[in-house]
């Protein structure tokens, strides 16, 4: 199933609505990568509000994801993540795998992004 | 009928028959040794007689269930508002001292038949008292079991001090149990107020070990994972020196000393000024 | 008491299998969080039998003695595990994942048994009780 990536300002907005098998995933984030380049989008975020369980291979995905699109230029964040959620994963033994920036919600995310691209603005052009 | 059966239709008759005595006899001595003072002189003749009527049907079925029900009923009731575990013990064995001395006083003719229903009479005396002792103390253990439950549900309060601020004051000693609910009631109300900020005190926990601590790395590292920073505050010198000597990776965790300067910090991580009103 | 062996010998079958053992929990009085760690425990094992297992079959049921639980039984006929203290521990992997799928599971759950023996092929078995 096709899952819309979403513009606003400079950002990407991908929200997870159901629960994506592994393929999905594996395609989501081909799209994800494609889309950064082609709108050259200075910030990516991922809501996982919606979803129910994050396992290893689903963390694995948005760490990889999150990663790639730094190199890219897009600063990620995720939110909206579920309390039962973070400690399964915190007692999965993510501790240390875990280095995604993280927020609240979707609001927070994008004012985090935006202080972001403030300073690195306010460095560059000032 | 055996020997024994026979003794014991003999003694549980005589029980019976001189019941009113006994009873009177049994009251008297316990009033004088002040076991009854809380009581009212219903309270007494309907407790007494219930008592008695008790042991002498166990006395004479050999069956321990009535006698068993009304020590649990007794114990639980809380007769014990107005009688200590003591004094009813003390009444207990007062009943048995009433009874032994009338058999005593029946049987002094004749000192084999004596010591022959003795034989029948002790053990089950013996067993009626260790079921009452029982009785209280598995009440006892019952209300322990019960309060300690009662103090885990009680559970550690979340307390919102700013819109985006939660403190959570820990008291007292933490086991898995508790951790484990603390962990997940300060997780939920993270996403409920939207708290961007956790302070944790701890200056009410009296050791930190390494389970304590296993358990607060954890609840940081899964606050972060929601979009939360948390802080802890109120580390005593000797638990700071205890974590260390534990070799606890203590790097992940922002402290700072009091609950005053962990708010402090709070509000610089979220650029608020507290100003005086001019 | 109910029982169901389901297959799990592709990607869609991890995601079905883990709605019907979340459903089992729910069913069963288990909280959100321990849902939560169950299901993701389920992920974890059911993946391990697609990608290392080469497919196999899992039972879910509700168990009960003197208390109240779910059981859940991965099998699997593939090449079993060479190194299973080495995969219990932790970080290691072969397909290059986190490495973590069998000793997570065994974290999130109460109860975790395996045996596994090369070329016969694995089964585990993983309990969690109601508090």
């Amino acid at each position: 199933m096709e899952i819309p990536i979403l513009k606003i300002e400079d950002f990407l907005i991908v929200s997870f609505q159901t629960e994506l098998s592994d393929d999905e995933i594996d395609k989501l984030r081909e799209d994800i990568l494609d889309k950064i380049k082609e709108t050259n989008a200075r910030g990516l975020i991922i809501d996982i509000t919606a979803l129910k369980i994050v396992d290893s291979f689903m963390a694995r995905s948005l760490s990889s994801i999150a990663t790639t699109a730094t190199l890219l230029g897009a600063k990620t964040v995720v939110v909206g993540m579920q309390p039962a959620v973070a400690l399964t994963l915190v007692e999965l033994g993510l501790r240390i795998k875990w280095n995604i920036q993280t927020a609240l919600n979707l609001e927070r995310g994008i004012n985090l992004l935006r202080e972001a691209l403030k300073s690195e603005k306010d460095v560059v052009y000032e | 009928m055996t020997e024994k059966e026979e003794f014991v239709e003999e003694l549980s008759g005589l029980l019976e028959d001189n019941a009113t005595e006994l009873k009177k006899q049994w009251v008297k001595e316990m009033t004088e040794m002040g076991l009854l003072e809380k009581l009212s002189s219903l309270e007494i003749e309907q407790q007494s007689t219930a008592i008695y009527d008790t042991c002498v049907l166990t006395i004479k079925t050999g069956m321990y269930e009535a006698a068993k029900k009304y020590a649990r009923e007794m114990a639980k009731k809380g007769v014990l508002e107005a009688m200590t575990v003591d004094q009813i013990i003390m009444g207990m064995l007062k009943l048995r001292d009433v009874y032994g001395r009338f058999i005593f006083y029946k049987y002094q003719k004749d000192v084999e038949k004596l010591y022959k229903v003795l034989g029948v009479y002790e053990p089950v005396a013996n067993r009626i008292l260790s079921i009452v002792a029982l009785a209280f103390v598995e009440e006892r253990e019952m209300k322990i079991t019960d309060q300690q439950q009662a103090m885990l549900t009680l559970s550690t309060p979340v307390l919102q001090i700013r819109d985006q601020i939660l403190v959570l004051p820990l008291i007292g000693t933490i086991d898995s149990a508790r951790a484990a609910q603390i962990v997940e009631q300060l997780l939920n109300s993270i996403v409920d107020t939207q708290a961007s900020v956790v302070i944790i005190d701890i200056t009410g926990v009296p050791i930190i070990d390494t389970a304590v601590a296993n358990h607060l790395i954890k609840t940081i590292q899964a606050a972060k994972m929601l979009g939360a920073d948390t802080i802890i505050t109120g580390i005593s010198p000797a638990n700071a020196q205890t974590l260390v000597t534990l070799g606890v990776d203590l790097s992940m965790m922002t402290t700072r000393g009091s609950l005053r300067s962990g708010v402090k910090l709070a509000d610089e991580m979220l650029k608020l000024v507290v100003m005086e009103k001019r | 008491m109910s029982e169901d062996k389901l297959p799990v010998k592709n990607e869609s079958d991890i995601i079905s299998v883990r709605s019907f053992g979340r459903n089992l929990a729910a069913n069963a009085g288990f909280g959100i969080v321990d849902q939560c760690r169950i299901t993701t425990a389920i992920s974890e094992l059911a993946r391990n039998a697609v990608v290392h297992g080469g497919g196999g079959s899992v039972t879910i049921k509700t168990i009960q003695n003197d208390k109240k639980g779910i059981e859940i039984i991965f099998r699997d006929e593939g090449p079993g595990i060479v190194n299973l203290e080495l995969a219990l521990k932790g970080g290691y992997s072969t397909v290059g994942g986190l490495g973590i799928g069998l000793s997570g599971a065994k974290r999130l759950m109460d109860e975790f048994q395996i045996t596994s023996s090369a070329g016969k092929g694995t089964t585990v078995i993983i309990r969690k009780w109601l508090k």
